[in-house]
Order: structure tokens, then sequence, then C-alpha cells
């Protein structure tokens, strides 16, 4: 498999992948790629530093198939965290919330990537990465969410811009939307 | 160049083809910059997954 993105980040979604494949088997959802993660995926720019965040109802199966895969939780003082690190791979998931961007992203809209032989991984959809950076744009002063925003909208002229705008709206309760973007 | 869609697609899409689509629509966009996320609002818990990363040799 030749792909562009950097090997670090291909290594993780392979992971991820294989991951997702344990909780399929199981019955379960698979884990959705949220956060930088998915930044990065859209627009192969190097946006993450190691951390991928998911979205997932099943956290303990999640967590459960982690082990399987080598993936340990750091322990130690100062190493409280709820993400765990593969100590060869040298990267960590962390499952960041339950449900996708608190249940108001459509599910049949996540994006299915096939990994090669490792399986499959789910993304959220640019229109809902969007909005999330809209929505952290919105609630502080994350110049950064706004400039990703604008950057993967530059990249997605063809997303769906009806539902793009009404998830940015949700994010930002009504403060932004495509107009921003475009500004 | 893919277009997004409506609602998901019924298979899904290798790597390498999803990652040539992104990097045509780099091309086709001009200059585009992401910028990587500046962390202040990282959680005690992100923080400390990245310093085990860190710790373990990552170097993103």
């Amino acid at each position: 498999m030749t792909s562009p993105y950097r090997p670090e980040f291909e290594a993780g979604l392979a992971a991820l992948a294989r991951v997702a494949e344990r909780m399929k088997a199981q019955g379960c959802l698979p884990p959705v790629l949220v956060g930088g993660g998915a930044v990065e995926i859209y627009s192969n720019s190097a946006i993450i530093t190691g951390d991928f965040d998911i979205s997932t109802a099943r956290q303990d199966v999640f967590e459960q198939a982690l082990r399987e895969e080598g993936f340990i939780r750091p322990s130690g003082a100062g190493k409280a965290t709820r993400g765990w690190i593969h100590p060869e791979l040298k990267l960590g998931f962390e499952v960041v919330s339950d449900r996708l961007l608190d249940g108001n992203a459509e599910r049949d809209r996540v994006r299915r990537i096939s990994i090669g032989d490792e399986g499959e991984i789910a993304v959220i959809s640019v229109e809902d990465m969007i909005a999330d950076r809209m929505g952290q744009y919105a609630s502080g002063t994350a110049r950064d969410m706004l400039d990703q925003a604008k950057a993967l909208f530059r990249l997605y002229p063809d997303a769906d811009r009806a539902y793009m705008e009404r998830r940015i709206r949700e994010e930002t309760a009504g403060d932004h939307g495509i107009d921003t973007l475009e500004s | 160049m893919a277009s997004t869609r409506s609602k998901a697609e019924t298979k899904a899409i290798p790597l390498d083809a999803f990652g040539r689509d992104v990097e045509r629509r780099r091309q086709a966009a001009g200059n585009i910059e992401v910028p990587r996320n500046e962390g202040t609002r990282r959680t005690p818990s992100k923080r400390a997954l990245l310093k085990a990363i860190e710790d373990s040799g990552g170097n993103w």
C-alpha cells in the first residue's frame, strides 16, 4: 500500500483499523476518528502529535481491543490519562466522546476508508469536522480552529453546504455559518 | 476529484486513493496551510498522554 500520508500517521490508522475489526467482530459499531486525526486525513497536513481522538459508544470494548493490540495505559506519578499508548508504535488513542459530536453528527455520513489488509476505519464527515472546528472557535479565541475550518472548506468545495450550514449553526449557537468561512 | 456525498458510500475507499484525492484537492486549491492545534485547550489527560508518547520516543 502506498499513500501520501506520513508513515507514522499511517501506522496509527492501521492500528485503528485492527481495533475496529475486533470491535465489529463483536457486533459493535466501529470507533470513529475525530479531532486532529480527522483533519490530518482530510488535508494530509501534519496536524497531530501522536494522539488520535476517538468517538465510540463502547469504550469498554474499544479499550479491550487496544489491550489485545499491545496498547498500555500509562501509569505513575504525573501520568494520569484516559488515553492509551503503544510503546513500539509510539502513538496513542483517547476516547473523547461516546456520541459523535454529542449525537448531532449524522452517523451515516461517516467516511469508511480501507487500510489495506488491516481492515477499515471510520472517519467523521468533513462537514461535521468543519462544524466541530467552528464550534471550538466560537467558544473562545481559537484562531487555529478557524484556520483549520477554512482550509478544509477550501479543500472540499463539493461538501454538502446545506448540512454544513446547519451543523455550523448548531455548533456555534447560531453565531456562525458558511459566511464566516467565506469571509 | 471524488465528490463528497450526502450519505455514506456503500464501499470503503482505499487509503491510497483517498490520499491521492486529497493531493488533487490541495493542488486545485493552491497554497493551503493547515495549522497544527495550538494546544491551548488540552485537558490534563491529553497533556499526560502526549507526554507519555514523547517519553516513549515518539517524534511527531
